[in-house]
C-alpha cells in the first residue's frame, strides 16, 4: 500500500473516523487529481462525515451546501443585499449621480451575499473542503449548474461579470440515491460506494466514538445491529443509528444487552413504525442470540 | 515492472471488457482510471482495485461484475505476462450469467407443484424458460388510433402538478426581488411593479411493470402497447416486463415506431407468456431500482391479473417497500372487467393492502378513467 495512503487513512482514524483502504483510497485520489468526490449510500454511514473528517485533517473549512428540492441559485450562489442596495441607491440619487456611477455602486462585491458555491471559491488561504450534501435530493436542473461551477471553478454574475476561483476546493458529494444522478455529472466525479460497516469495523467504530463503552457491550451492540440488518426493514439503521444507540445505553448504565434494555432505547435504532411494530419480544429474542452467537468467540 | 504503456493499454482492454459486460464505462472513466493507477501502489491489487472502482465510478448495480472481471484480467498473475489476445472473457467462470444492462438475475426457487387455487382460473404455468415468439399481427389499425385520441386527453390530465422550483412568471406568483430590484435602477429607484415567479407545472413520474404471464395473454399486447405509448406524454417513463423474471425495457423505448419495440418485446424478452411470479420479480424491482427510479414524485403503475405462483411473503414485503417510497401505487387488473369479479387471487390478495387504487383494465374506456387517478 502506497504509503500517503497509509498515513491518511490514519489520520483519519486519529480523527474518529474509522474506515477501510478503498475510502481512504478515494479520498487520496480525489484529492491529488483534483476532481470532485461522489460518495453514495444507504443513510447513515457516514457519508458525511468523509467531508468534515476531511477538512479537519487539512485543517481547512468547511464549507456545506445541503441540498432540497427546490434549491436554486439565490439560496447555493450568491443574493444581493437588497436593502443595502436601496439605501445606497437612494443616497446617490441625492447625490445626484449618474445612472451608470448608481448601477456600479449597488451592484458592487460588498453587495453581494454569498452563499455556499462562491464561498468555496473565493476563499484565501488553504483551500477549503465543498460539501455538497444530498444532491439527490436537488433537482435536475441544479445538477447542469452544479456541473458548469465545478468543471470550470468560476461563476458569471450577470451584473458584474466572471469570478474565477483563487484556489481550487476539495469537493465531496454526497447521495441517498434516492433518484439517479446524471450521468454527466457522475463522469465528472470520482465515485465511491459506502456500504455498512462489517462487524469488526463496526465495533471499532462503536469504541472510537463512544469510548465509555466496554469491550464487551460494544461486541453485543454490533453483533445485535448486524443481525437486525439482515432483517427486511424499510429503515436499515446505518452507522450513526449505532453509535446513538451506544451512547444511549452508555447512559443508562447498562453493562449488557438483554431484552429490557433494547426494549427501552429501540427508538435510537429503528426508526420506522411499522419496522418497531415487527419487532416483537420473540424476534429481539433471535437477535440477541445471533448477537451472542456472532460475538461469543471474537 | 509493468512499463506505465503497458499498463494503460491493459487498463483500456479491460474498460473495453466491463462495456461488454454491460458496465456503463466510457472513455473519461477510463482516463480518470489511468491517472489513479499512477498514484497508487501498482504491485497492491487490493489498491489497483479500489482505485480503479473509484476512478471508473462502479456503483453498486455493477459490482458483482466489476469484481469477476477484475480477478480475471488483473489476477495473481501480472497483466503483461498475460497474452492479450487471449481474452480472458472467454476463460473467466461466471461471464455466461453476465447479461447486458436489460437482463435481471432470474431469482431461484422451486416451481410451484401444488395449487391452492379453483381449477377454472389456472394459468398456463411452464416450470422451464419459455422463449415462444408471439407476432402482434393481429394489432389492428383501428385500435390504435383509439388509443392515440385517449393518449392526448392522458398528456393534458398528467401535466398538472406543481414543481416546488419557481420560474418567472407574469401577473401572479412570489415576489421575485432580484428581477425587481433590476427593474428598479431602469425607473430612477422608483418601485413602479414587482417581478414575480411562481411555480411551473411539473409532469409526474411514472414506473410502469407490466406482467405478460399466459394468464394475461389476451390483455398483454394491448396493455403493453398502452404502456409504451405513454412514452410519448410522460417525460419520465420508466417500463418493466415480468413474468417469472423482471426485465427492464426502458432502454428500447427509443423514438422507434410502437410495432418496431413490440416486435423487438416478443423476440427478446425471455419467457414471454409463461407463468409469474410477480413475487420474485418485484422484489428484484426493489433490490435493484427502487432507491434510484422511485421518490415521492413517482406513480408506480403495476398492471396483473395478480395469478401469482411464487411465495406470497416475498410479493407483500415487495409492495409494501413500493408502496412506501412512491407516490401512488395503481394496480390495473384486466380481470376487474368482469362484473363478478372479486380480487380474491391470491397475490392481489396479499397485494391489495399496499395498493392505493384498483383499476380495471379491460378496453381503452376503462384505461380512461384510469388516466384521472395518475395525476391526482
Amino acid at each position: 500500500m502506497r504509503k500517503e495512503i497509509q498515513r491518511l487513512q490514519s489520520d483519519m482514524e486519529r480523527l474518529g473516523y474509522i474506515t477501510e483502504p478503498e475510502t481512504a483510497t478515494a479520498v487520496y485520489l480525489a484529492q491529488e487529481l483534483r476532481k470532485p468526490l461522489l460518495v453514495e449510500g444507504d443513510a447513515g454511514v457516514g457519508k458525511t462525515e468523509i467531508a468534515k473528517v476531511l477538512a479537519a485533517c487539512h485543517g481547512t473549512e468547511l464549507i456545506r451546501l445541503q441540498c432540497y428540492e427546490g434549491l436554486d441559485v439565490n439560496t447555493a450562489l450568491y443574493e444581493w443585499n437588497y436593502q443595502r442596495q436601496l439605501l445606497r441607491l437612494k443616497i446617490a440619487q441625492e447625490n445626484g449621480r449618474s445612472v451608470m456611477e448608481q448601477e456600479e455602486l449597488i451592484f458592487s462585491r460588498d453587495c453581494l451575499l454569498e452563499r455556499p458555491l462562491l464561498q468555496a471559491i473565493t476563499r484565501t488561504g488553504p483551500p477549503p473542503v465543498l460539501l455538497i450534501d444530498e444532491i439527490d435530493r436537488a433537482d435536475d436542473g441544479f445538477e447542469a449548474f452544479l456541473l458548469e461551477i465545478l468543471s470550470d471553478f468560476q461563476v458569471t454574475i450577470p451584473e458584474l461579470g466572471t469570478i474565477v476561483a483563487t484556489i481550487t476546493p476539495h469537493v465531496v458529494l454526497t447521495s441517498n440515491r434516492t433518484r439517479e444522478i446524471g450521468d454527466a455529472l457522475r463522469r465528472r466525479c470520482l465515485y465511491l460506494f459506502l456500504d455498512h460497516p462489517p462487524l469488526e469495523k463496526e465495533i471499532r467504530i462503536i469504541q472510537s466514538r463512544v469510548p465509555e463503552v466496554s469491550e464487551r457491550l460494544s461486541r453485543e451492540i454490533a453483533g445485535f445491529v448486524q443481525a437486525l440488518r439482515r432483517r427486511r426493514l424499510a429503515k436499515v439503521p446505518g452507522a450513526a443509528e449505532t453509535i446513538d444507540w451506544a451512547a444511549a445505553l452508555v447512559r443508562l448504565h447498562t453493562d449488557r444487552l438483554d431484552q429490557e434494555a433494547v426494549r427501552l432505547t429501540l427508538g435510537c435504532l429503528i426508526k420506522d413504525q411499522r419496522d418497531a411494530a415487527e419487532l416483537n419480544q420473540e424476534i429481539v429474542n433471535n437477535l440477541l442470540d445471533e448477537a451472542a452467537a456472532g460475538v461469543g468467540s471474537p | 515492472m509493468t512499463s506505465g504503456a503497458d499498463l494503460v493499454s491493459h487498463l483500456a482492454r479491460f474498460c473495453r471488457a466491463l462495456r461488454t459486460a454491460g458496465v456503463p464505462v466510457v472513455l473519461s472513466d477510463a482516463i480518470d482510471g489511468a491517472a489513479a493507477l499512477a498514484l497508487v501502489d501498482v504491485a497492491d491489487r487490493a489498491e489497483v482495485r479500489s482505485a480503479l472502482a473509484v476512478a471508473l465510478k462502479i456503483g453498486p448495480r455493477d459490482r458483482e461484475r466489476f469484481e469477476v472481471l477484475f480477478e480475471a484480467w488483473w489476477g495473481a498473475t501480472p497483466p503483461e505476462e498475460r497474452d492479450p489476445r487471449r481474452g480472458p472473457e472467454r476463460t473467466s467462470p461466471g461471464m455466461a450469467s453476465l447479461g447486458g444492462p436489460n437482463l435481471v438475475r432470474q431469482t431461484g426457487g422451486q416451481p410451484g407443484e401444488q395449487l391452492d387455487r379453483p381449477e377454472g382460473d389456472t394459468p398456463g404455468y411452464s416450470p422451464h424458460a419459455l422463449l415462444m415468439r408471439k407476432s402482434f399481427d393481429q394489432w389492428s389499425e383501428d385500435d390504435l388510433t383509439a388509443l392515440e385520441e385517449v393518449l392526448a386527453r392522458l398528456a393534458v390530465k398528467l401535466a398538472t402538478r406543481r414543481s416546488r422550483r419557481l420560474v418567472p412568471a407574469i401577473g401572479s406568483g412570489q415576489v421575485d426581488l432580484r428581477r425587481s430590484f433590476r427593474r428598479l435602477v431602469s425607473t430612477g429607484g422608483e418601485l413602479l411593479s414587482l417581478a414575480r415567479r411562481s411555480r411551473p407545472i411539473e409532469r409526474t413520474r411514472l414506473v410502469v411493470l407490466c406482467d405478460t404471464s399466459g394468464s394475461m395473454d389476451p390483455h398483454t399486447r394491448f396493455l403493453l402497447a398502452f404502456t409504451l405509448s405513454l412514452r410519448r406524454v410522460v417525460k419520465d417513463l420508466e417500463v418493466f416486463v415480468f413474468n417469472t423474471r423482471l426485465t427492464r425495457l426502458t432502454p428500447w423505448l427509443s423514438r422507434r415506431h410502437l410495432r418496431a419495440v413490440l416486435d423487438r418485446v416478443a423476440a427478446e424478452v425471455p419467457d414471454w407468456s409463461g407463468g409469474t411470479r410477480i413475487g420474485e420479480c418485484l422484489e428484484a424491482f426493489v433490490r435493484g431500482y427502487l432507491t434510484s427510479m422511485v421518490t415521492s414524485r413517482t406513480v408506480v403503475v403495476i398492471l396483473s391479473d395478480g395469478l401469482d405462483r411464487g411465495e406470497p411473503e416475498l410479493l407483500r414485503q415487495a409492495m409494501r417497500a413500493i408502496h412506501g417510497a412512491s407516490r401512488r401505487v395503481i394496480w390495473l387488473n384486466p380481470l376487474m372487467g368482469d362484473p363478478r369479479y372479486e380480487p380474491t387471487a391470491r397475490g392481489m390478495q396479499v397485494a391489495l393492502p399496499y395498493v392505493d387504487r384498483l383499476v380495471p383494465a379491460h378496453s381503452l374506456e376503462s384505461l380512461e378513467r384510469m388516466v384521472s387517478t395518475l395525476s391526482a
